[in-house]
């Protein structure tokens, strides 16, 4: 059970263009992630969503405040799908799965093939990255972030590149998944929709990378997008959003 | 109006037509057709020799035999010497091409400072390496082995930059979310994806320094096939030297076809299509 806690994170990027204004990807949010829950972070392009999770798995320094992520004390293991698979594509199906484990016991292959089992992809163990469709790569990326066993699983916009038809069929694996390991997910999107029919908790970022609402979705999973209840929800919140006043960034 | 389409089922080529237009028969068409045209260039030129006549004086060569006091064993001893110069001089260039292409992948300064100098390398034909490595260091063992080293560095480096550039900094992101062990990252990311360019590099490395070191031999050498093709030539016993030329095409043709197209197209496995995977699977089981 993954306990997250951002504190006074702030990051800002150098100008873009000689004599322009630092970027503000984050400015100054605080919140806390405790137990085996799923949550959303939402907002518009370039609220800095993605950087929130770079920082989180320690592929980007914040510029000021702190994250923590530990389990029970410890520093977390973590799972990051990505918004394309990021697949080695010089190496197999398995290897790739195999590539992010500790160590390569007849266990651990077996762990790794049952994740691969669990997403509808028994038969594509030797095959190359490259002779998959994207939606099939997609769901390597997020059987590989399940099979490390992570207590913090981060998953950066991970339907965004693929058809709606795909993603729909994906956000069902990973409700299936999600419902049978109750791992602690960090989920970007910047789809409402998508967020409601995940998540038990929305935060909203807003540009300039600051908090703008905090919700939380009590509903039971899995949910379907087709739920009338689902579909209320989401009407709400997107009205919300109409009015959004987006705070002065000092 | 219907119109009535009767299915005709299409007949079968022939054995032979489908074998002529293989790979393999087109091959073989193309070395009779090459061979026929010149006997056929023989008769209007004297100065050419006849495929038998070179035939038969490589057959001495190797053999051993009275002609030119040729002793046997000729043709081995020779290979021998110019195969051993070629694998020292590819070490030698195949190691300093990995090293500075990986540098020249990995590091924007030294793309800046070094990726030009290794372009002039590659625009250098091999002739001139022999010229210079000759003026450098004379008659001896060191102008054909470097005459390699210097044509082969540059075409590895410029494939092994090219490989390490194609390794995404997605991928190190990705490495480094999962908290993947540098070794194993140097092995399955870095390693594994610059093979398919290192063997790219180093196919093109040693068909253009297998010229060099030939031609390092012609002008300095004292045993070798470039040696031993000079000597059927200042000899004026063109069978000989026509022969030798023939044989060091031979022994290129099949390096490249029977080792380094193989061993890339093992490398590069992963770059194949669905379709060329299956047509690989039957080729294996047919």
């Amino acid at each position: 059970m993954a306990k997250v806690t951002v504190s006074k994170l702030a990051k800002l990027f150098p100008p873009p263009i000689k004599g322009g204004d630092v970027v503000r990807a984050i400015t100054n949010i605080d919140f806390e992630v405790d137990g085996n829950v799923f949550v959303s972070i939402v907002g518009p392009s370039g609220c800095g969503k993605s950087t929130l999770l770079n920082i989180l798995s320690g592929v980007d320094t914040p510029t000021s405040g702190s994250v923590t992520v530990t389990e029970a004390g410890k520093p977390a293991k973590l799972g990051y799908v990505f918004q394309d698979a990021r697949l080695l594509p010089w190496r197999s199906v398995m290897d790739n799965m195999m590539y992010v484990r500790d160590d390569a016991s007849d266990e651990s292959v077996a762990n790794a093939a049952k994740y691969l089992s669990m997403v509808g992809l028994d038969h594509t163990h030797e095959m190359f990255p490259g002779q998959l469709s994207g939606g099939m790569q997609q769901r390597v990326g997020i059987a590989r972030a399940f099979s490390v066993e992570p207590d913090l699983l981060l998953m950066d916009e991970p339907f965004s590149h693929l058809d709606a038809m795909t993603a729909r069929s994906l956000r069902d694996h990973l409700q299936e998944l999600w419902s049978r390991t109750r791992k602690t997910v960090l989920f970007v999107t910047h789809d409402v929709m998508e967020a409601v029919q995940l998540s038990d908790r929305i935060i909203v970022l807003a540009p300039g990378g600051v908090i703008y609402d905090d919700i939380s979705i009590d509903l039971p999973h899995p949910r379907k997008a087709s739920d009338p209840k689902v579909a209320t929800l989401q009407a709400e919140i997107l009205g919300q959003f109409e009015n959004m006043q987006i705070p002065a960034v000092e | 109006m219907t119109t009535l389409i009767q299915e005709v089922e299409p007949e079968p080529d022939s054995a032979i037509k489908r074998w002529l237009v293989s790979d393999r028969g087109a091959t073989l068409s193309a070395a009779v057709l090459f061979l026929v045209m010149w006997q056929l260039l023989t008769l209007f030129a004297p100065r050419v020799p006849t495929p038998w006549a070179v035939v038969k004086i490589m057959w001495i060569e190797v053999t051993g035999g009275d002609y030119g006091s040729v002793r046997k064993g000729e043709f081995w001893n020779h290979y021998a010497a110019t195969l051993q110069r070629y694998a020292y001089g590819l070490a030698i260039g195949f190691t300093a091409g990995v090293l500075v292409g990986a540098l020249i992948g990995a590091s924007n300064i030294a793309r800046a400072l070094i990726s030009d100098t290794v372009l002039v390398l590659l625009a250098l034909p091999a002739f001139v390496w022999a010229f210079l490595t000759t003026m450098w260091f004379g008659i001896g063992w060191q102008a054909p082995v470097l005459t390699v080293a210097f044509t082969a560095f540059p075409f590895v480096a410029v494939n092994v930059a090219q490989g390490v550039r194609a390794i995404t900094p997605d991928l190190r992101h990705m490495s480094t979310a999962f908290g993947v062990t540098p070794v194993k990252r140097f092995r399955h990311l870095i390693l594994a994806g610059i093979t398919g360019y290192v063997f790219a590099g180093l196919r093109f490395a040693m068909i253009v320094s297998w010229n060099g070191v030939l031609l390092s031999e012609w002008f300095n050498g004292q045993v070798g096939v470039g040696f031993r093709t000079r000597y059927w030539f200042d000899a004026n016993r063109y069978p000989g030297f026509l022969g030798w030329v023939i044989s060091f095409i031979i022994f290129v043709v099949a390096l490249d076809r029977l080792v380094l197209t193989k061993l890339q197209a093992r490398a590069f496995r992963w770059r194949k299509t669905n379709d060329e995977l299956d047509k690989d699977l039957l080729t294996t089981v047919g």
